[in-house]
C-alpha cells in the first residue's frame, strides 16, 4: 500500500488530537500532604475537608477558565516530618501538581520548607505557627518567595496573648516541648517582658502526652504565678486542667489557639469554665463576615453537625476556623491566583499571590500579601474567648 | 509538711504505682515464660477505649470497666497462643517475642484508631472526679490519687499472697524455676502460662483505666510510653518480683516528679532511663531479684 504525504500529516494530526484536547482540557491540579489519620488528624483531615469544600465549590461554577480543579495529590504524614518530606518529593514529582497547601504542624512544615523553596511552585500554610516557616532568616528578612501563610502566627498570637496577660504580674507559662511550644512560650516571654518589664514569669516545659503534670504546676505555684498560659494542644490542657483541680489551684488560665478544640473541652469537662483562650476572631462574631458565614454553610450542608463543627448548627465551633477553614481559604487563594495571573505558571501564581489584596477568606476577612509580608493574619483577627457553662453546654464568647 | 514537696511527693507515688501495676504485669508473663509483652501499652489503651465506648452506649461505668476487662483478658489468652508460642517454638528462644508483642500492639492501636477514631476521647470519672479530695495534716490530697494507689497496693499484695500462700500460686513459681520439671509434675503449664497472660492483660487493663482517669482523654497512641516505664519499674525492682514492681514503680514515679520538681520538668522523663542504666551497671539483677546462676 502506498501512504501519500497527505495521509500521513493526517494520520499523524490525528494520533496527537487526544493530547492536544487533553491540554486544552486538563484540570488544574493541586496537593498536599497532611496528618490525615493519627492522633493529630484533627488538623489534617480538617484542612482536607476545607481544601475539599473549595475545590467542590469551584468546580460547580465552572472552575477556572473551563478547567477543572482536583486535588491530584493528598497524603498522609500523621504530623511525622519524615513522611512530610516523602510525601513532598512525591507531589513534587508530579509535574501537574501547580500549588500546594503546607502540612499542618510545624515540624512537617518546617522539614518541607527549603525542599518547596528550591522547586518554586506556590504553597500556602493553614496551620503551623512557627515564625521561621515564613521568615527563615529573622524577621525583618525577606519571606520566602513562594511560601505564603495564613495561620496563626505565633508572633501576631504571642502579642495577643500578652496583652490579655500583662494585667498579671507573675505569671506562669506552660508549653508543650515542640518547636511551636517553645518558640511561643519564648515570644510570648518577651512581649510580657516589653511591655511590663518588672513582671515575673515562669516558663515551664512538658512532653506531649504526658498524663500527668504535677511538676510544671507546683513549679509555677511557687512562682506566685496569679495566672497561667498553656501553649499546647488540646488533650494535654485537659491533662493539666484536670491536674490543678487536684491540687486546689486556682489561678485565671490562659490558652493559645490549640486550647479551643474539642478535647480540651471534653477532656476536662466542666473544669473549663472560666478558661480564655485566643483563637481567629472571625467564628466568634455575630453576624459572622460573609465569607466565614457561607463556609459554615457549606460545611455543614457537607459533612452535617460532626465533631468539627460542633452540635449547635447556628454556632459552629470557634475551632472550624484553624482547623477547616484554613484549609478552604489556602485552596481558594490559589485558585485566586489562577484567575488573576490567567495562568498556572509557578512564577505567574507567585506574582499572583503577592499582589493579593483584600481577599476575603474565612478566617481573615481580609488577606492581603505583599513580596515583603507573606503573613495575612493580624492582630485584628485574634479575639480573646471566655469558656462559659451554659446548662449542659460549654461556650465560648468572644472578649476582645 | 512543705506543700511543695508534698504534692511532687503524692504524685510521684500516685504515678508510680500505675508503673508498678504495668511492671507487676510484665512479672507475670515472665514468670511463666520468661517472656514480656510488650502490647501492653495498647492492652491499656484498648481496655480504656472500650469503657468509653461502653458507657457512651449507656452501660453504667463500672460495667463497662468490667466489659472492657473481660475482652482484654480474651486478648491475653490470644495473644499467647498467637504471638509468644509460636515465636518461642520457631525460634527456640531467641527474641522473636518482642517483635510480634510489639507488632500485635500496633495492630491493636491501628484497629482503635479505625473504629474508635484517632483523636483524644473524653474518659468518664470512674470513682471519683478530680475535684474531689480530702484534707490530711492541713494538705489537700486528691481522692482519685489515692484509689490509684489503694487499687494498685491491693492488687499487687494480692498477687504477692497468691504466689506465696496458694497451691497455684506454688505451681506458677516451679514453672518459673523449671517448666518441663513442672509438666512431669503434672501441673498443668500450659493452663497456667494462659491464665499468666490472662492476668498480665488484666493488670495492664486496670492500669490503663487508673491512668486515664488521672488525664481526662485517651487516644489509640495511649500507653506506649507508660510501658517503657513500667518496663524500667520492673527492671530497677528486679524482674519477676511482685515487692520489687512496687518498689521500682514508686521509686521511679517519686524520683521523676522530685527531679521534675526541684532540678527541671525537661528532665522529669530522662530520669527513668538513668536510673535503668544505673540499675544495669551496678545491679543488673534489681533492688529485690536475686542474681541469675547457670549452670553449666
Amino acid at each position: 500500500m502506498k501512504i501519500s504525504r497527505r495521509n500521513l500529516a493526517l494520520g499523524a494530526t490525528m494520533l496527537a488530537m487526544p493530547g492536544l484536547l487533553r491540554a486544552q482540557s486538563s484540570s488544574i491540579k493541586l496537593g498536599f500532604t497532611a496528618a490525615l489519620t493519627g492522633p493529630f488528624n484533627e488538623f489534617g483531615e480538617g484542612i482536607n475537608r476545607g481544601a475539599q469544600i473549595a475545590v467542590e465549590e469551584c468546580n460547580k461554577a465552572g472552575g477556572i477558565g473551563g478547567r477543572m480543579v482536583e486535588l491530584a495529590e493528598v497524603l498522609d504524614d500523621q504530623l511525622v516530618p519524615d513522611r512530610a518530606v516523602q510525601n513532598l518529593r512525591r507531589i513534587l514529582d508530579n509535574k501537574d501538581i501547580v500549588g500546594l497547601m503546607c502540612p499542618s504542624g510545624s515540624g512537617p512544615t518546617l522539614a518541607i520548607a527549603d525542599m518547596i523553596q528550591a522547586d518554586g511552585r506556590p504553597i500556602i500554610n493553614p496551620q503551623a505557627q512557627t515564625p521561621a516557616i515564613v521568615y527563615p532568616n529573622g524577621l525583618d528578612k525577606p519571606p520566602r518567595p513562594n511560601l505564603f501563610s495564613i495561620s496563626i502566627s505565633n508572633t501576631v498570637e504571642s502579642e495577643k496573648l500578652a496583652a490579655a496577660l500583662t494585667q498579671f504580674s507573675r505569671i506562669g507559662i506552660v508549653h508543650e516541648s515542640t518547636g511551636y511550644g517553645v518558640t511561643g512560650a519564648e515570644l510570648v516571654r518577651q512581649e510580657i517582658m516589653k511591655r511590663k518589664p518588672g513582671a515575673r514569669v515562669t516558663v515551664e516545659s512538658y512532653n506531649q502526652r504526658a498524663q500527668d503534670m504535677t511538676a510544671q504546676l507546683v513549679r509555677v505555684q511557687r512562682g506566685g504565678a496569679e495566672a497561667m498560659l498553656v501553649i499546647g494542644l488540646g488533650a494535654d490542657f485537659a491533662v493539666i486542667r484536670r491536674n490543678m483541680s487536684r491540687l486546689n489551684m486556682s489561678l485565671a488560665l490562659f490558652g493559645a489557639a490549640g486550647a479551643v478544640t474539642v478535647p480540651y473541652i471534653e477532656g476536662a469537662g466542666d473544669l473549663v469554665a472560666g478558661t480564655r483562650a485566643v483563637n481567629h476572631a472571625a467564628f466568634g462574631r455575630r453576624p459572622m463576615h460573609g465569607a466565614a458565614q457561607k463556609f459554615a454553610d457549606l460545611y455543614r450542608a457537607k459533612f452535617g453537625t460532626d465533631r468539627w463543627y460542633g452540635s449547635d448548627a447556628a454556632n459552629p465551633l470557634i475551632s472550624l476556623a484553624g482547623t477547616v477553614a484554613a484549609g478552604y481559604d489556602c485552596i481558594n487563594l490559589l485558585l485566586d491566583a489562577v484567575r488573576r495571573a490567567g495562568s498556572t505558571t509557578a512564577a505567574d501564581m507567585v506574582r499572583a499571590l503577592d499582589q493579593t489584596k483584600d481577599y476575603e477568606g474565612a478566617t481573615i476577612q481580609k488577606i492581603s500579601f505583599t513580596p515583603q509580608s507573606h503573613v495575612a493574619l493580624k492582630l485584628e483577627d485574634l479575639g480573646t474567648y471566655e469558656m462559659l457553662k451554659r446548662g449542659d453546654r460549654v461556650v465560648l464568647e468572644l472578649r476582645d | 509538711m512543705d506543700d511543695f514537696f508534698f504534692s511532687l511527693l503524692l504524685a510521684g507515688i500516685s504515678v508510680g504505682a500505675v508503673y508498678a501495676l504495668i511492671a507487676l504485669g510484665l512479672n507475670l508473663t515472665f514468670w511463666t515464660t520468661k517472656t514480656m509483652n510488650f502490647g501492653q501499652g495498647s492492652l491499656m489503651m484498648l481496655c480504656a477505649m472500650l469503657t468509653v465506648f461502653l458507657s457512651s452506649q449507656g452501660l453504667a461505668v463500672a460495667l463497662a470497666v468490667l466489659g472492657s476487662l473481660v475482652v482484654v483478658a480474651a486478648l491475653g489468652m490470644f495473644i499467647e497462643h498467637w504471638t509468644v508460642r509460636p515465636a518461642l517454638k520457631s525460634s527456640g528462644g531467641s527474641m522473636g517475642w518482642v517483635v510480634s508483642t510489639l507488632g500485635f500492639g500496633i495492630f491493636l492501636q491501628g484497629l482503635a484508631a479505625k473504629y474508635f477514631g484517632s483523636q483524644a476521647v473524653a474518659f468518664p470519672d470512674v470513682v471519683f472526679t478530680a475535684q474531689d479530695f480530702v484534707t490530711v495534716f492541713g494538705q489537700y490530697v486528691s481522692l482519685q490519687y489515692l484509689v490509684v494507689l489503694a487499687v494498685a497496693v491491693a492488687l499487687i499484695l494480692a498477687l504477692e499472697l497468691f504466689v506465696r500462700k496458694t497451691v497455684w500460686g506454688q505451681a506458677v513459681h516451679a514453672v518459673s524455676l523449671d517448666p518441663e520439671l513442672a509438666l512431669v509434675q503434672g501441673i498443668p503449664v500450659r493452663r497456667l502460662v494462659l491464665l499468666s497472660f490472662m492476668l498480665s492483660s488484666v493488670l495492664a487493663g486496670v492500669a490503663g483505666v487508673l491512668i486515664a482517669q488521672i488525664g481526662g482523654t485517651v487516644d489509640p497512641a495511649f500507653g506506649f510510653d507508660l510501658v517503657l516505664l513500667g518496663f524500667v519499674a520492673a527492671v530497677l525492682g528486679g524482674m519477676g518480683s511482685s515487692l520489687g514492681a512496687l518498689a521500682g514503680g514508686l521509686l521511679v514515679g517519686i524520683l521523676s516528679k522530685l527531679v521534675g520538681g526541684y532540678v527541671s520538668t525537661a528532665a522529669e522523663h530522662g530520669i527513668a532511663f538513668a536510673l535503668l542504666m544505673l540499675a544495669l551497671a551496678l545491679r543488673p539483677q534489681g533492688l529485690f531479684g536475686k542474681p541469675e546462676v547457670s549452670k553449666a
